[in-house]
């Protein structure tokens, strides 16, 4: 992999990146236009397409926190239109690599050490990189090891990388700043716990034991005595990306069992740990030679309080659903239904929503889902779209935790459908109330 | 006995503690109990000290990284950003006393005086490097350009030292940033680029086309 030569150095250079993208934009609109003028036929996607790879070209260069917003957007596949959704999908997999100096200087920083020190083999080339760090092998007393080393400054850079990702933003979702404000503050504060590599060296421990007990999936151990707050040391992970995994064509009980542990893990985690690996990107995930599911990072968690799920997750059930006034109860705990609507409006935004649970809580009203099926995905992803060409929910609306519970979720059943995977659902359920 | 060191120590003491020099060699001398011909054994002049203060940093970074096994396998490049990165290192633990001196320079173009040695010192180093490059071919060779290549490196150099006088961040992560991004574009600009090749083919047509385009 080519190493990256330049990354623009200041606020005024990343700027500069963005401004010169819309510019591009500017031109694709009117390159759009001019086109169209001649021939009315043409669709919104060539267009689509255009914008996504100039936006994609200037975030990819930034890396960091504007990388995680690009991969943070491509996991919304129901809100962004397609071409967007290809092009950030790019960004998941790898960002280029830093300098060897530079990770010498890491490691002396951190441990007062270089690498070659500290273990008994570094490799200087990454294989990999995550979107704050670069992932390098390594070997300590004949245990393989992975090492994760986080980009200078990137904690720094997050605030203003997002304050000019937001423009974007707005023109992509159609909000307004004030709307988005809360959003945005929710995705800051989940992307700077994310540069904290010793909180998640914790979390990691902490997650990956309690969820010990889940049948195949496997974590890799870490080494707190190895990582510091810009470096995490865990035990290699040997394995296949999910692309990679499905080019093998696996058979349907392999895809079923991967798909079972990765409902297990995340259901087991949003209803009994109440907190939950908010990442399911497919980088963060290995097929094991032995067709286990690998779990490799742990950067983002999501704490859902108590008075997010209960009424969040109890709309799962039908028992509530069917009564009306506890349903708009518990919209109006999420926000969902605000204060001042009027009957009218609460008679709207109660048909909608409904409409739009029932279709997201359909894998959870059977025992069992066969995520493979397109006409799940259209429909949501229809849903989607007709909602997104309505006025009235041109205006945000839910709490700030639906962002990461959403993407989670969304995230999953993406993942699974990737997969081709039918489910057993009912491992981990809900824990539902009836009344609020 | 005074020796050199425990003058340059005593130096350095006075001027972070008083944040002027002494007013005399021989006041200065006198306070630190040794005769005054000892203290011209070693150096000319209190500017003397601080010359030899800065340019040992940079022998030391240079010895330094020079004996990194891992010295050889690097490019030109990450020979320079070791030499960058190992400089500012070692200069954090006489942060007070460069940012005294730098407070002295005199403002211009020119190179401080207090950095006249340094800078030769750092030349040679550039040069050893540059034409490690060109040889290699990693930097291209531009007629006229290619002597400048390591004033580019001074240029830096001293960007550098002010950026990291005035960075405030947690363990100076953003001189680490400036290192990073600031030597890869400079040795990005020393390699061979587009318009080298777009200079080439223009020199090949006018030689060899021998014929006057018509549009």
């Amino acid at each position: 992999m080519k190493e990256q030569n330049s990354i623009p150095a200041s606020k005024v250079a990343r700027s500069a990146k963005f401004v010169g993208t819309g510019f591009k934009i500017g031109g694709n609109y009117i390159k759009h236009y001019s086109k169209k003028m001649f021939n009315p036929e043409l669709s919104r996607d060539e267009l689509n397409e255009d914008n996504a790879a100039d936006i994609y070209g200037s975030l990819s260069q930034l890396k960091g926190s504007a990388l995680k917003v690009a991969q943070m957007l491509s996991m919304d596949k129901n809100i962004l239109p397609k071409a967007y959704v290809d092009r950030f999908s790019m960004s998941q997999y790898n960002a280029p690599p830093l300098s060897g100096p530079l990770i010498m200087q890491t490691f002396k920083k951190n441990f007062g050490k270089t690498p070659d020190k500290i273990f008994d083999k570094f490799d200087l080339k990454s294989t990999n990189a995550a979107s704050i760090g670069q992932v390098h092998k390594a070997e300590l007393n004949g245990e393989k090891l992975a090492v994760k080393i986080q980009y200078p400054g990137v904690g720094d850079s997050i605030s203003s990388d997002l304050k000019m990702v937001k423009p974007f933003a707005f023109r992509l979702l159609g909000m307004s700043e004030k709307e988005l404000e809360i959003y945005m503050k929710e995705v800051e504060e989940r992307l700077v716990e994310e540069t904290d590599y010793e909180l998640e060296v914790q979390n990691s421990i902490k997650i990956s034991e309690a969820c010990a007990n889940i049948p195949n999936l496997v974590f890799p151990r870490y080494y707190k005595k190895l990582s510091g707050p810009r470096i995490i040391t865990m035990s290699w992970l040997e394995g296949l990306h999910l692309k990679e995994f499905l080019a093998t064509n696996p058979s349907q009980e392999t895809r079923n069992k991967i798909g079972q542990a990765l409902w297990d893990f995340y259901n087991f985690q949003q209803h009994e740990l109440r907190a939950v690996h908010a990442d399911p990107h497919p980088g963060n995930f290995l097929i094991t030679p032995e067709g286990n599911l690998g779990i490799i990072d742990f950067g983002c968690i999501k704490e859902l309080p108590d008075s997010f799920y209960y009424p969040f997750f109890s709309t799962t059930s039908t028992n509530l659903m069917n009564n009306r006034e506890e349903t708009i109860k518990a919209f109006r705990a999420l926000e969902m239904i605000l204060p001042n609507d009027s009957e009218k409006q609460i008679d709207f935004y109660h048909q909608a929503y409904k409409e739009m649970i029932t279709l997201f809580a359909q894998p959870y009203i059977k025992g069992e889902f066969d995520f493979s099926k397109p006409d799940f995905f259209d429909a949501l992803y229809s849903f989607g779209e007709k909602i997104s060409k309505m006025p009235e929910f041109k205006q945000a609306r839910g709490v700030k935790h639906f962002i990461y519970v959403n993407r989670t979720n969304f995230g999953l059943y993406n993942i699974l459908n990737e997969l081709g995977a039918s489910v057993k659902t009912d491992t981990y359920k809900p824990h539902v109330k009836d009344t609020f | 006995m005074a020796t050199k060191e425990k003058i340059q120590t005593a130096y350095i003491d006075y001027v972070l503690t008083e944040g002027k020099k002494p007013n005399s060699v021989f006041s200065f001398a006198k306070k630190n109990k040794f005769p005054e011909e000892e203290f011209y054994k070693y150096f000319s002049s209190f500017d003397a000290i601080e010359l030899q203060v800065w340019s040992s940093l940079f022998i030391t970074t240079i010895s330094e990284v020079k004996a990194q096994e891992i010295w050889e396998t690097y490019s030109v490049r990450e020979k320079a950003l070791s030499f960058f990165y190992t400089f500012f290192e070692l200069l954090k633990s006489k942060r007070s006393f460069v940012s005294y001196s730098m407070g002295n320079f005199k403002k211009g173009l020119h190179t401080p005086n207090q950095l006249k040695e340094s800078k030769e010192v750092f030349e040679d180093f550039s040069k050893e490097l540059i034409n490690e490059g060109l040889e290699s071919g990693e930097i291209n060779e531009r007629k006229f350009i290619s002597n400048k290549y390591k004033d580019a490196l001074w240029l830096q150099l001293a960007f550098l030292l002010n950026f990291w006088i005035k960075d405030n961040s947690a363990g100076f992560e953003k001189t680490d940033e400036a290192i990073e991004k600031g030597i890869n574009v400079t040795f990005d600009l020393f390699q061979r680029s587009p318009i080298d090749n777009l200079l080439d083919y223009g020199k090949f047509l006018a030689q060899n086309a021998g014929f006057k385009m018509e549009f």
